[in-house]
């Protein structure tokens, strides 16, 4: 499989944009987040953009584990459940599992109200693990330098200073239990997420 | 292939034997220092310390800096082959953004870079000019020679005045000081204004007769501060890593209490709260009345600084008999001859604000729409001393909510307020301003006031109002540098009206690619009172440039060439070239050069920006920025000026740059009272200006200066919020710089955040209109003033509100602006809040083209008008698109 990286504008929503219309929202469809970014070994083509030749750059990905997360009978609205996702690493791979209450992109579930976010800001790794907001379902102000994410919408900011979207666990559910399967944008502090 | 396939969970690390080059970031005043990682297409490093050239173990350790995220990459061109660019904030820095502090902006900076599958792909590549009604591709030289001949015909015909230059005020010492050079020097026009004013002057004029410069304090001393006070602005917003590094420190260090003064409740607002600080919820336009109650609870109680006052202002002699270049020269004379302002001393600025209504503490909370408690508290804070006598250091800084909304009083009371706190010229106890842009200008010669048609009362000349001559009829060749104009200006509407009037509604169009044929079409132009319009960008923006403009020029900018500029404390740096600018688009320096010797000027050739530079060291003499040492030191050792100052790197050396005792010295503040300078007097090149450790007066020492209400009060009246109305006030939102050429315009990470311009609004006001978050809102007034006539004033009141339009020279006009509601208990009730300067939904455009009789600056940030919800946006049930969660989240809300 191939995959090209020649176009640096960053746009980590696309995969999720990729909702099938005709599915529930629960359904973000894996297998186009896989086609994005995910595969045992990948060849990154690099395209000169200014006529060059196409040439083969080498590259390593490992793909995203699927990791049973919780049962949705388990959730209670506004209580995040901790958990650590792709690994077990203590510092970087820190998430909470939040039923918001409140239809949210990306959310799983019959109410689509049931997403995961990565706990560390995406500005310069502050742990946001205890500032969500049930009121306003917002992730901060992060306790370093106050920046706040939407959990509705992706983790978009809200105000503050992240160069990207706190960095969002793709969800997906069978029966009662729910399943992480990737994740959304760079882990502050990785060059990679695994 | 599509952007969903692009990698977002991983960035590619710079190898060892990168190209590290310095240079900081281009947008807001702070001007963090970056490093860029350049190395050719096809390698990478890996994540251990000596497989990268960063020197860092990934994952980098957290809150220390050096992460990398996809948005700080980039494929540019350089020397004609792709390179993978890392543009990141640097680590290492030990000045302004310590351990590579960033906000959101400089953060996403590499995807400034010109890159052909981005959306940068529409920079401006070529020449063009308007034939058949449409922007076509031509030559270098045509479009040199057609500009140069018009410019020529235009200035034989009917004079300097007809030739017009309205130019970025902040685009690097080498652009500024060449394209001054042009206007100033070669044609010596006074049709000339700047970006953000219609003419040439100072934004706070009250700050210069006070005697402050605007950036004379250092970062240092907004940590050392233990009150500080923000006035029409907040720095989390707009001055991102002053308010995350310096501010913060100090409330964390030492508990510094924060007074917000600001109608809009935002995140540093919060912050402020939450930490023991306040937040004072004014209504736009009534500082100046605040800041009048402050002073009279200080002086009431005996909280002023007497011993400072005594020592570090003038006295009534020192006021009358200081001004040793002849009274009639300065500016605090021509302001202070109305007799108006001038306090004469301390006393008389006791006396008076102790006879004034204006002053008295009930007066301010109704009209500043305050808690009286909350005004007393922040005097307190201020100004009270403490049980072991010590008084609190305070320091006031404040930006354009303040001084653009009432530009004299608010300043000259504000700087007043200080002077009482005893601050102004001591570590952490400073007046400025902080800051919008960078500081790039230098100009290459005077402004020729003696040309200038506009005059106070009396023989006095002031600088010319260049919307009003434009609209006068009087501007025939308009050469338009980087600048939106009529977005940027007020009543934008009507201004573009104007244009088209002048230019596309003109017989006169070209219809052939012949240069003899476009020049003979141009002069009929302007021969039947038209106008030619220029525009030069990095970008066609519209309307100046894809509608209004005849010919169209690429310049090439940030990280496209070596160019210098200072920061808000007077930080020097390079911002080095590292890539290839797109297709034939050259520097303005280049740009300007070529004009000036097209036109028969002299000394227009330089060979690189380097040659501008050093030229343009001498004109920064006494200045803050001066920065003539370092190119007197770079010659005596055989280097270029560039390079010697690259030298140092993402630090750079804060100007006035000194030569001291065999080596250079940056200055931390100005009228710094703590710094010692040799008493031998200054060595070599270096000139002592009185401002390094006095104030900027004649005689050294600072002047109170009296704000009359009523200079203001008319035109109060006149603008606040009649028959339903709401303020519709504007400003800077954090995660777009400018009109967002760069970002929402060209960023899909920010696009999806702000896809349209916003108007917020309290949910008391929403409930009332019936308006949700979401819906499609139109704001409009038919009462926008516009000043078409009036130059000349007779009498010294000739130029209050209420006399120009006794005297006919307002034209009430009506505007609208659509925009996506956003309700949030953020703007004060009665308050609306827009974006200020998206081009497609011009908030200016409600905002009355009126100056300030004192300084010929807009009121930009006062507007009036009803909000009406015309439908539903997209946004209002997306889930990808915009967020209306509000801006003032603290951390117990």
């Amino acid at each position: 499989m191939s995959d090209v990286i020649q176009k640096p504008e960053v746009d980590e929503h696309e995969a999720r944009l990729e909702t099938d219309p005709g599915q529930s929202p629960c359904r973000i469809s894996r297998r186009r987040f896989l086609e994005g970014a995910g595969a045992i070994t990948v060849t990154l083509l690099v395209t000169s953009p200014w006529g060059g030749a196409t040439r083969a750059v080498a590259a390593t990905r490992t793909p995203y584990p699927r990791k049973r997360i919780a049962g949705l009978d388990e959730l209670v609205t506004n209580k995040p459940i901790p958990f650590r996702y792709p690994d077990d690493n203590a510092t970087y791979s820190n998430h909470l599992l939040i039923k918001l209450g409140e239809k949210a992109g990306g959310g799983v579930g019959k109410d689509g109200d049931v997403v995961a976010f990565s706990t560390l800001c995406t500005h310069m790794g502050g742990i946001l693990a205890s500032s969500y907001k049930s009121d306003s379902k917002v992730m901060g102000p992060c306790p370093t330098h106050l920046s706040t994410f939407d959990l509705t919408r992706h983790g978009m900011i809200v105000s503050g200073h992240a160069t990207q979207s706190l960095v969002q666990v793709v969800l997906e559910t069978d029966g009662n239990d729910i399943y992480a399967t990737g994740l959304q944008g760079l882990v502050y502090g990785r060059s990679a997420n695994s | 292939m599509s952007d969903k396939n692009r990698a977002t969970d991983r960035v590619p690390l710079p190898p060892k034997d990168a190209d590290v080059i310095t240079t900081a970031c281009d947008y807001c005043i702070v001007a963090c220092g970056y490093k860029v990682y350049r190395w050719p297409v096809g390698k990478e490093g890996g994540p251990r310390a000596d497989e990268n050239a960063l020197g860092l173990d990934y994952p980098v350790e957290l809150e220390k800096g050096g992460w990398l995220t996809p948005n700080m990459h980039n494929v540019v061109s350089h020397e004609g082959k792709p390179h993978n660019v890392i543009v990141a904030p640097d680590q290492d820095a030990t000045v302004v953004n310590v351990n590579g502090n960033h906000s959101i902006r400089g953060g996403c900076i590499a995807q400034k870079c010109y890159n052909p599958e981005t959306p940068t792909r529409d920079r401006l590549k070529h020449p063009m000019i308007r034939i058949d009604g449409e922007l076509r591709e031509v030559s270098w030289d045509t479009a040199l020679d057609v500009f140069a001949e018009v410019s020529k015909y235009v200035i034989d015909k009917y004079g300097v005045h007809s030739w017009a230059q309205k130019m970025f005020s902040y685009h690097y010492f080498e652009n500024t000081y060449a394209l001054t050079k042009l206007a100033l020097v070669g044609i010596r026009t006074p049709a000339f204004a700047w970006h953000d004013n219609p003419s040439v002057t100072s934004s706070t004029p009250g700050f210069r007769d006070v005697g402050i410069d605007n950036f004379g304090p250092s970062y240092e001393d907004y940590s050392l501060a233990e009150t500080l006070v923000i006035s029409g602005t907040d720095p989390f917003e707009t001055k991102t890593v002053l308010f995350n590094h310096w501010i913060m420190k100090g409330v964390s260090g030492h508990r510094a209490k924060i007074i917000m003064i600001n109608p809009r409740k935002t995140a540093g607002c919060t912050f402020a709260e939450e930490t023991g600080g306040l937040h004072l919820w004014i209504t736009p336009g009534t500082d100046t009345v605040l800041h009048l109650a402050l002073a009279r609870i200080i002086i009431e109680n005996g909280w002023e600084d007497s011993d400072w006052i005594k020592k570090y202002t003038s006295n009534k002699w020192e006021i009358e008999s200081g001004f040793g270049q002849g009274t009639r020269n300065t500016p605090w004379q021509w302001r202070t001859t109305w007799g108006k302002f001038e306090a004469k001393d301390y006393a008389g600025f006791k006396e008076w604000i102790l006879s004034i209504d204006e002053s008295k503490l009930d007066f301010a909370a109704r009209t500043c729409g305050l808690d009286a408690d909350d005004i007393h508290r922040a005097a307190e804070l201020m100004a009270r001393p403490r049980k072991n006598g010590n008084r609190p250091r305070t320091m006031l800084v404040l930006e354009k909510g303040n001084y653009w909304s009432n530009n004299y009083t608010n300043s000259a009371s504000y700087a007043s307020l200080g002077l009482l706190c005893g601050a102004g010229n001591r570590p952490g106890q400073m007046i400025g301003r902080m800051g919008g842009h960078q500081r790039g200008g230098v100009k290459a010669g005077r402004y020729p006031l003696e040309r200038s048609p506009e005059k106070f009362a009396g023989r006095r000349r002031k600088t010319l109002d260049l919307d009003r001559w434009v609209e006068n009829g009087n501007v025939r060749f308009a050469y338009v540098i980087g600048t939106t104009w009529t977005a940027g200006m007020t009543a934008s509407g009507a201004l573009h009206e104007t244009f088209l009037d002048l230019t596309r509604r003109n017989p006169n169009q070209v219809t052939s690619s012949r240069k003899s044929s476009i020049i003979r079409t141009l002069k009929k132009r302007v021969d039947s009172g038209g106008t030619v319009v220029v525009n030069q960008d990095i970008y066609l923006r519209n309307p100046i440039g894809a509608e209004i403009a005849d010919i169209v020029l690429p310049a090439a900018g940030w990280g496209e060439e070596d160019l210098v500029r200072a920061n808000g404390e007077r930080r020097l740096r390079v911002y080095s070239k590292f890539y290839d600018p797109p297709g034939d688009a050259r520097p303005d320096w280049w740009i300007a050069g070529q004009i000036g010797q097209r036109m028969g000027f002299a000394d227009f050739e330089w060979k690189e920006s380097n040659d501008v530079f050093e030229e343009a060291a001498r004109h920064t003499r006494g200045s803050r920025k001066d920065y003539y040492p370092l190119v007197w030191k770079a010659k005596k050792d055989g280097v270029k000026g560039h390079e010697l100052l690259r030298s140092y790197g993402t630090t750079g050396i804060q100007g006035p740059v000194r030569w001291e005792d065999g080596e250079l010295l940056g200055t931390k503040r100005l009228h710094d009272s703590t710094l010692k300078l040799p008493a031998t007097g200054p060595q070599g090149p270096t000139v002592h200006n009185k401002k390094l450790n006095g104030f900027n007066t004649q005689s050294g020492k600072a002047n109170f200066i009296k704000s009359p209400w009523w200079l203001f009060a008319d035109y109060y009246e006149y603008i606040r919020p009649k028959d339903g109305e709401l303020w519709v006030i504007n400003g800077r939102v954090n995660e777009i710089w400018q009109s967002g050429f760069d970002d929402v315009e060209r960023r899909p990470y920010i696009t999806r955040r702000w896809p349209e311009n916003f108007i917020e609004l309290h949910p008391d006001d929403a409930e009332r209109l019936g308006i949700e978050s979401g819906d499609y809102v139109v704001a409009e007034s038919d009462r926008v003033a516009v000043q078409k006539s009036g130059f000349v004033a007779r009498d010294t009141e000739d130029a209050l509100f209420s006399k120009l339009v006794e005297n006919g020279h307002i034209e009430m006009t009506s505007a609208s602006v659509r925009a996506v509601a956003v309700v949030m208990p953020v703007p004060k009730p009665g308050v609306a809040f827009m974006y200020f300067l998206d081009p497609k939904a011009a908030a200016n455009s409600l905002v009355p083209r009126v100056c300030d009789p004192i300084a010929n600056n807009y009121r930009f940030k006062l507007a009036s008008g009803k909000l009406r919800k015309i439908g539903e946006s997209e946004y209002k049930e997306s889930l990808e698109k915009m967020t209306f969660k509000s801006r003032d989240i603290g951390q117990t809300v």
